[in-house]
């Protein structure tokens, strides 16, 4: 027993059946379901209706009284349920089993909840996943609105739209023609093996986007790999990923399915595939082979010009080879070594490439940093504009290219290359213009060199038995640059230190100790090279047994760096001692002349007397036959690594010297001091005058010798100070 | 790859060229393609005949007209527009390259032109 009821279907008064009607309703329900995203969507519902009717009407022309479950039950498998269709439009994916079936449940759910709004990702309205979208769609605000916010939450909202990406399903699934897609690599779009153009194209993202993931984690094992010398890259591009992207990428590359047909192609773009669609397909497949085709011999032309590019081809071209061979010997061993040779030859390319390109941004930066230096080299005008062409062109215009070469590369673009290669090339050539102008006219300036003559230094005291060398307190000058530029010591204001400077020791003719100073400089004539050269302002003070030297020549910017020089020559007397203190920064170029005749110096070539064997920091004696170690045993003994202990000896030594001379000061001090009070002991006894005369002044003179005492004075102060009591008694 | 799947795919590839082919012999009902596709010995169901037809409508393909009909609510019937039969000549064109290419592959032309 079963209710009739009457409906208005497509404009006809149908007596249907309660049950077929609801069957009808929710059929109808699971189409408008089905095709929600269809364009002319109430078009197709309303066709398909008006057939149903038609049908109905067929059946109560048959002579039934109404509409049962069992009709509207052959009408809804005549014209197809939802899943029949998908099943007939799409069951491409069917390929991937399990996930055919969660994607009907998904879509049963939705069928089910129709009435609920559902929170799907808009797959027509999206950046990156279509979470946005879907959650604009899904509250009814504007999609930029939810952008906005997600982008300022950050690094939170970057998880919870990953996970969102994964667990939503996508409108796509509804929308009447789309396919899933499939992962597959990509061989029209490939770099290596196509494994991040598939990736790209599975989740509808640009293709670099897969392809940069993948090569950060690479760069940071390449800067983990090793320090590049003075330039150690800051760990910023080293994120907590490791070098396993390398070992996912091959992973990938092994399971994933290569997209060979058409068909493939349709699929991992997720297009339909029909007749249409493959002969679209196929046709880009042809041009695109007679651009690569034009393109690669265009690029054989173009061999010399871009040897980087075709270097890579090559071993493209070999790599493929490998692997055609290993395929057609047939063996899955051949494969994987071809793979694994493959996999060597990118990773020792993209090292190589990598270690191009950080080379050159070293170079570049090095330059960069050179900047403050310039005007201390060259004129204002034309030189420096030459200096700026050349660093900008000459030195960053290659940086600048190979990154756009690789960014390039990364992004798949193809298109008018040529005419950036020519802009490059151009800029090139002028930035070679400019620095071999730079050159020569740098050369010119430096072409003549003055006279050198000598000049003796007057030094106080010739006669000393040692003579020390050392030069002015660091602290005189800025210290710890970040960037250190020989010859160039440190930057002043206006000022820069140049440690341009040479230390001769050689024998003296006499028994006293003479200095002679020697000061060159280069110009573009003879006349202002000498000029130049006695400007030069370098001092040399004897105190004591110290020769103290400045620590660099002092260069301004009006003066400019033309090669200034000086030369010390320290011409020690037979059996006297001298030694080089380690503070002397210059002191790599401390060359020992072993009694040679100073006729023969050469002032050009400072090679011919250099000695391997001196040590800073040594004693010497000058003998007869020329400079010998004092203490010769002990350095025989242990050579080399001695240093240290050497110099924490004499340090110590120094200490217990210096401790001896105080505790000598002190005690002729104390005795001085004894002598006074035994003289103020005996002079009651002579004279009482003085209790009466001198009272007030006796504690502060006591006082002020206190003073002198406490603060340590040396002794011919304290002797005044006793000759002035002496004075005062 | 299931055989089920493979036939699909080679299948939905032509629907579309059939469907064409049959409304350019001249305006047609849908059911009635249904029918002749059948004749054919190439089913389709009727749910997805409906929104393929409403595509190619959309694209400017197909046209139609209502015919009243005694059995029910006015008949939709459709037609060939200039722009789709121009469509039809390049997927015929295609269609023949490739039944040629086929042909040529699978070996059967040459049986063919021997019997």
């Amino acid at each position: 027993m079963k209710k009739v009821i009457n409906i208005n279907f497509q404009g006809r008064v149908t007596p249907i059946e309660e049950t077929a009607y609801d069957m009808l309703t929710k059929y109808v329900e699971s189409l408008r379901v089905f095709f929600a995203n269809e364009e002319g969507r109430d078009e197709i519902i309303n066709d398909i209706e008006g057939r149903i009717a038609e049908l109905f009407g067929e059946i109560l022309k048959k002579g039934n009284t109404c509409i049962v479950e069992s009709d509207v039950q052959t009408i809804i498998s005549s014209m197809g349920r939802p899943e029949d269709f998908e099943a007939e439009e799409g069951n491409l994916h069917s390929q991937l089993g399990g996930e055919k079936s969660e994607e009907k449940k998904s879509y049963q759910q939705a069928y089910n909840a129709s009435g609920n709004k559902k929170l799907f990702r808009n797959e027509t309205n999206k950046v990156f996943g279509g979470v946005c979208a879907g959650i604009a769609d899904y509250f009814g605000i504007d999609t930029l609105i939810v952008r906005i916010l997600f982008i300022l939450f950050g690094g939170l909202t970057f998880w919870i739209y990953f996970i969102l990406w994964i667990a939503v399903p996508a409108t796509s699934s509804q929308v009447i023609g789309s396919q899933r897609k499939r992962l597959f690599r990509d061989p029209d779009n490939k770099l290596i093996a196509g494994v991040c153009s598939g990736l790209a194209q599975y989740f509808g993202v640009q293709v670099w986007i897969p392809r940069v993931l993948f090569l950060i984690p690479f760069f940071s094992f390449v800067f983990q790999w090793g320090h590049w010398g003075w330039w150690d890259f800051p760990n910023f591009l080293s994120f907590s990923f490791s070098p396993g992207s390398l070992f996912i990428y091959i992973i990938f590359w092994l399971v994933l399915p290569e997209a060979k047909s058409a068909a493939d192609k349709l699929e991992m773009k997720g297009e339909k595939v029909d007749l249409n669609n493959i002969k679209s397909t196929i046709q880009g497949d042809m041009e695109g082979f007679k651009d690569r085709a034009k393109v690669f011999g265009n690029e054989i032309k173009e061999k010399a010009q871009e040897f980087g590019d075709n270097f890579t081809k090559s071993t493209n071209r070999f790599a493929s080879e490998a692997t055609t061979v290993a395929r057609s010997s047939g063996g899955g061993i051949g494969r994987a070594i071809a793979m694994i040779v493959k996999v060597f030859v990118y990773f020792i390319l993209g090292s190589l490439l990598f270690g191009l390109v950080a080379a050159l941004f070293g170079v570049g930066v090095a330059f960069t940093g050179l900047l403050p230096a310039y005007s201390y080299v060259l004129d204002e005008g034309f030189q420096k504009l030459l200096s700026w062409g050349a660093l900008i062109f000459f030195v960053w215009v290659p940086v600048i290219a190979v990154v756009t070469w690789i960014i390039r590369r990364l992004t798949g673009k193809r298109g008018n290359s040529g005419i950036i290669k020519l802009t490059f090339a151009g800029l090139w050539i002028l930035g070679w213009i400019c620095f071999i102008n730079l050159i020569i006219t740098l050369r010119n300036e430096f072409r003549y060199r003055n006279y050198p003559t000598e000049q003796t230094v007057s030094i106080a005291n010739p006669a000393v038995n040692k003579l020390e060398i050392k030069t002015a307190p660091f602290g005189k000058y800025y210290t710890g640059s970040w960037l250190r530029m020989e010859p160039f010591a440190s930057f002043d204001e206006d000022t820069v230190y140049v440690r341009n400077i040479r230390l001769r020791i050689v024998k003296s003719d006499n028994d006293s100790f003479k200095v002679v100073m020697v000061k060159m400089a280069n110009a573009s004539t003879k006349t202002d090279a000498e000029r130049i050269a006695n400007r030069i302002n370098f001092s040399a003070v004897q105190k004591d047994s110290v020769l103290m030297l400045d620590r660099g020549i002092s260069i301004t910017r009006q003066e400019k760096f033309r090669n200034q020089q000086v030369i010390i020559t320290v011409a020690v007397p037979v059996g006297k001692r001298i030694l080089v203190n380690d503070n002397v920064g210059w002191g790599n170029d401390v060359r020992v002349d072993f009694g040679r005749n100073d006729d023969y110096w050469d002032w050009e070539n400072s090679d011919d007397a250099k000695t391997y064997d001196w040590d800073r920091n040594v004693e010497y004696i000058m003998t007869a036959k020329g400079l010998e170690r004092v203490n010769k045993d002990f350095n025989d003994e242990n050579d080399g690594n001695n240093d240290e202990d050497e110099d924490s000896r004499r340090n110590a030594l120094d200490q217990f010297r210096k401790s001896k001379d105080q505790l000598r000061k002190e005690m002729e001090q104390k005795q001085k001091e004894l002598e006074q009070l035994n003289k103020e002991l005996q002079a009651p006894a002579d004279s009482t005058l003085y209790h009466y005369n001198q009272p007030p002044q006796e504690p502060t003179q006591k006082k002020d010798k206190a003073v002198t005492k406490t603060s340590g004075e040396n002794a011919p102060n304290g002797m005044n100070d006793t000759a002035v009591m002496k004075y005062a008694l | 790859m299931n055989i089920d799947n493979t036939q699909s795919q080679m299948r939905k590839g032509v629907l579309e060229f059939c469907i064409l082919s049959v409304i350019r012999q001249g305006e047609v009902y849908p059911s009635d393609i249904v029918e002749k596709m059948k004749a054919a010995n190439l089913n389709i169901l009727e749910g997805t005949l409906y929104p393929l037809l409403t595509r190619l409508k959309n694209a400017d393909f197909l046209t139609y007209r209502w015919v009243e009909s005694n059995s029910g609510p006015p008949r939709k019937y459709f037609c060939m527009t200039e722009k789709g039969l121009a469509f039809y000549a390049e997927l015929e064109a295609t269609w023949n390259e490739l039944a040629n290419a086929v042909n040529e592959l699978t070996g059967r032309g040459e049986q063919n032109n021997n019997s």
